[in-house]
């Protein structure tokens, strides 16, 4: 094992390799909070990628109902259960100013063990702890369905506000739309025997080479978000690819430009934005939408930081649900996170405009001076709406999409106002 | 605040380890391997003789049953990660040849019968023979050669008897699909009285939408033998070859495998072991149980080289 740094978890951790970081990282940032679980993108990604047979049973996209919800079924109970270790790794943050630094440790320090580090103190003989998930648990890709989670029963619930009454619902569930995160630190290239799993120096994409898979299912066993599948009819494992033909420009729709992948674009919801991080997370880029998300404003969060593998995929958490809950699944960035969406900055108010306006990645954005539209108070903090303009541009330079805050309406004229 | 304190001296310490590694020159290993030991460099004494027996396939049962068998000890494999076997403890190895093919006989006690890899946890049953590529005479812990995949510079060939794949030459096709574990994985929604008919564009995009098949690996593919011909240079580096020229059957009963692999004595592909009759040189084996999820690194293992001697043909 090596040592590398690990940025989310604020520290050092354990992995079999150096710590090598691609000159850009595939990412991407979705709004829980807008998704209203339709499911396009989970077709998209069916239709796409896995229509085929002995893949019925695989989503590389899903979209599952939280907390009851998993596809596989129980999967992230089951390795925080494992992670937990009888209580004997309880998953600590050190959270005080001292334990941050503002590009190396944003969140804070864990102190518990990771993956990698569990498999090591316990003297496992795999790189990192974890399971492969049997027929059953593979069925359904949103079992429990809108299942909310409530302290009371229907009988004992006061008044319906208390249900829905913010900062937290007492009766809560949300939609958690999950992909591959195409990590940092990927686990499934770590329990990989044969190196046949490899991280792409370009996008940071991880892709399976299928000349030298051998079935063994390792990656299957070992990646803790459980996207790597078994394919029955080819004795191989296959995942999510990144739609990387895509992502190169390959698509000649965008004219040799990157374009979003297919889940990503086809989203309904507008909650997702696809792009690509700068490579150096000490450096990020203040105008890249994807850095000054997740790097500066800190507004999107990594799912399950404490497991080790630094994913690329962010969350703006939802706001509803109760924040213990959402601190275990997202890391202590999780007030922070919800305080900068409940009252939204000028500047976020204005990025958030660009989330599905175009296929093409943006890596720079612009924003232009509106008048003053909207005043309001949000839980105590006073918020000014701007009609501001943001402008998203492709990597070439070009610019791709011009939006305001406040979006156009138009009135029919009178004369069309038929009525029967 | 202990613990916290451990976690920062870990930041701090990876420096010290870095600018260490730096001062002494050693290169950092990115593997998670352990050396070889010396014991493991020293090969057994007894091993096995490949009698001439002037027999073919029709009679390699009981041309076989003449020779004298060689029991190979097997233990867990606990050098590479991942770990595992260990639940094999010995195999019993037969061999003869009739001056232009080269037959072993193989049995071992395994009490499940394994011959499928198509569900999430099922793996399959197996057994492994390995040889130094190049004629070897010596191996010693002066003249290191790991017993374990090769070395680099090392190369050793090794064949792999897979238990699907001795099931799968005996299917129509040639081999085991989807619908052959789950005979009802279409009755969800089943409005066909004919499903495959139903289903005929999803089974014929399996060759444009299978990155395996795609690759061409065997694995994917209909192969029409059930050992895979294979080379490799230390862990992970197990490669199938271009030419597969390692044929053999097996089967289960009662508890017990039976298999026989064999392989013309010499072949023209540079990448395979060459016998020559009245020479010697080294095997190895291992044994993968289905059944314990085996697969990998994950064998029953033999961690010492065992001498290997060619009769001349009589
Ligand atoms: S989410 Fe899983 S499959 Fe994807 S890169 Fe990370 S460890 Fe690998
Ligand atoms: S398409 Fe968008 S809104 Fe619909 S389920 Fe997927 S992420 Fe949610």
């Amino acid at each position: 094992m090596t040592l590398v740094h690990n940025w989310h978890l604020g520290r050092t951790m354990e992995y079999p390799y150096f710590e090598s970081r691609p000159e850009h990282q595939f990412a991407a940032v979705f709004n829980i909070n807008r998704c209203i679980a339709c499911q396009t993108c989970t077709m998209a990604h069916k239709s796409t990628w896995t229509y085929s047979k002995g893949q019925e049973y695989m989503w590389w996209n899903n979209v599952e109902t939280k907390p009851y919800g998993g596809y596989p079924q129980h999967w992230d109970h089951k390795i925080l259960q494992l992670l937990w270790d009888n209580g004997n790794n309880p998953m600590e943050w050190y959270t005080s100013a001292e334990d941050k630094d503002e590009t190396k440790a944003p969140y804070g320090l864990y102190n518990g063990d990771t993956i990698f580090e569990l498999a090591k103190t316990k003297g496992l003989n795999q790189v990192a702890v974890g399971y492969i998930p049997d027929d059953k648990e593979w069925r359904f890709p949103n079992i429990y369905e809108d299942t909310a989670a409530s302290e009371k029963t229907n009988y004992e619930t006061g008044p319906a506000a208390e249900s829905s009454e913010l900062p937290e619902h007492k009766r809560w569930f949300f939609y958690l739309q999950r992909i591959c995160n195409h990590c940092t630190y990927p686990a499934c290239l770590a329990a990989c025997p044969r190196k046949a799993i490899y991280k792409r120096k370009e996008d940071g994409i991880v892709l399976i080479d299928q000349k030298r898979c051998r079935g063994y299912r390792k990656c299957v066993e070992q990646c803790p978000y459980k996207k790597p599948m078994y394919r029955g009819e080819t004795r191989m494992s296959e995942k999510c690819i990144g739609c990387y033909p895509r992502v190169e420009g390959k698509d000649p729709i965008t004219k040799g430009r990157r374009m979003e992948a297919r889940c990503m674009a086809a989203c309904v919801g507008k909650i997702r934005l696809n792009g690509l991080l700068t490579g150096d997370y000490k450096k990020p880029d203040p105008k890249n939408p994807m850095d000054w998300l997740i790097h500066i404003h800190k507004v999107a969060l990594p799912l399950y930081p404490q497991f080790g593998t630094e994913p690329n995929i962010y969350y703006i958490p939802p706001r509803w649900a109760p924040r213990s809950y959402l601190r275990q699944m997202f890391g202590p960035g999780v007030d922070e996170a919800l305080d900068k969406y409940a009252a939204p900055s000028r500047t976020l108010m204005a990025v958030l405009q660009l989330f599905r306006t175009t296929q093409t990645m943006l890596s720079k954005f612009e924003i232009e001076d509106g008048e003053k539209i909207y005043e309001s108070e949000i839980m105590g903090k006073k918020v000014e709406v701007y009609n501001d303009t943001v402008i998203g541009f492709a990597s070439d330079g070009t610019e791709m999409v011009r939006v305001k805050v406040e979006e156009p309406t138009w009135e029919s004229d009178e004369k069309r106002m038929i009525t029967y | 605040m202990m613990k916290c304190l451990l976690r920062k001296s870990v930041y701090f310490g990876s420096t010290l380890v870095v600018m260490f590694f730096l001062c002494s020159g050693v290169t950092f290993s990115q593997g998670l391997d352990k050396e070889i030991s010396m014991e493991e460099n020293i090969p057994t004494e007894e091993g096995l003789t490949v009698k001439y027996i002037a027999s073919d396939l029709n009679g390699a049962d009981l041309a076989l049953g003449q020779a004298e068998p060689y029991t190979v000890n097997l233990q867990m494999q606990d050098l590479s990660f991942p770990n595992g076997g260990g639940s094999v403890l010995e195999v019993a190895i037969r061999g003869f040849h009739n001056g232009e093919t080269i037959f072993f006989g193989i049995k071992w006690s395994d009490a499940s019968k394994n011959d499928r890899a198509i569900a999430h946890a099922q793996f399959r049953d197996a057994v492994g023979l390995m040889f130094p590529l190049e004629t070897v005479k010596v191996i010693s812990p002066e003249k290191p050669f790991s017993p374990r995949m090769g070395d680099r510079g090392k190369a050793v060939n090794i064949w792999h008897w897979k238990a699907d794949w001795e099931k799968e030459l005996h299917v129509a096709g040639g081999k085991e699909h989807m619908e052959d574990e789950y005979p009802n994985m279409f009755t969800d929604f089943d409005f066909s009285p004919d499903p495959i008919h139903f289903h005929k564009e999803a089974f014929d995009s399996a060759d444009l939408m299978a990155g395996g098949i795609a690759a061409g690996s065997l694995l994917s593919l209909p192969r029409g033998r059930s050992v895979e011909d294979l080379n490799a240079v230390g862990f992970g580096t197990l490669t199938s070859q271009e030419n597969q020229d390692v044929n053999g059957k097996g089967s289960w009963n009662n508890g017990k495998w039976d298999v026989v692999i064999y392989r013309p004595l010499s072949t023209s592909d540079e990448n395979d072991v060459q016998f020559v009759p009245g020479m010697s040189t080294f095997f190895n084996m291992a044994v993968w149980n289905g059944k314990e999820g085996d697969r990998n690194g994950q064998k029953s293992v033999s961690i010492r080289w065992r001498p290997l001697k060619i009769e001349t043909v009589k």
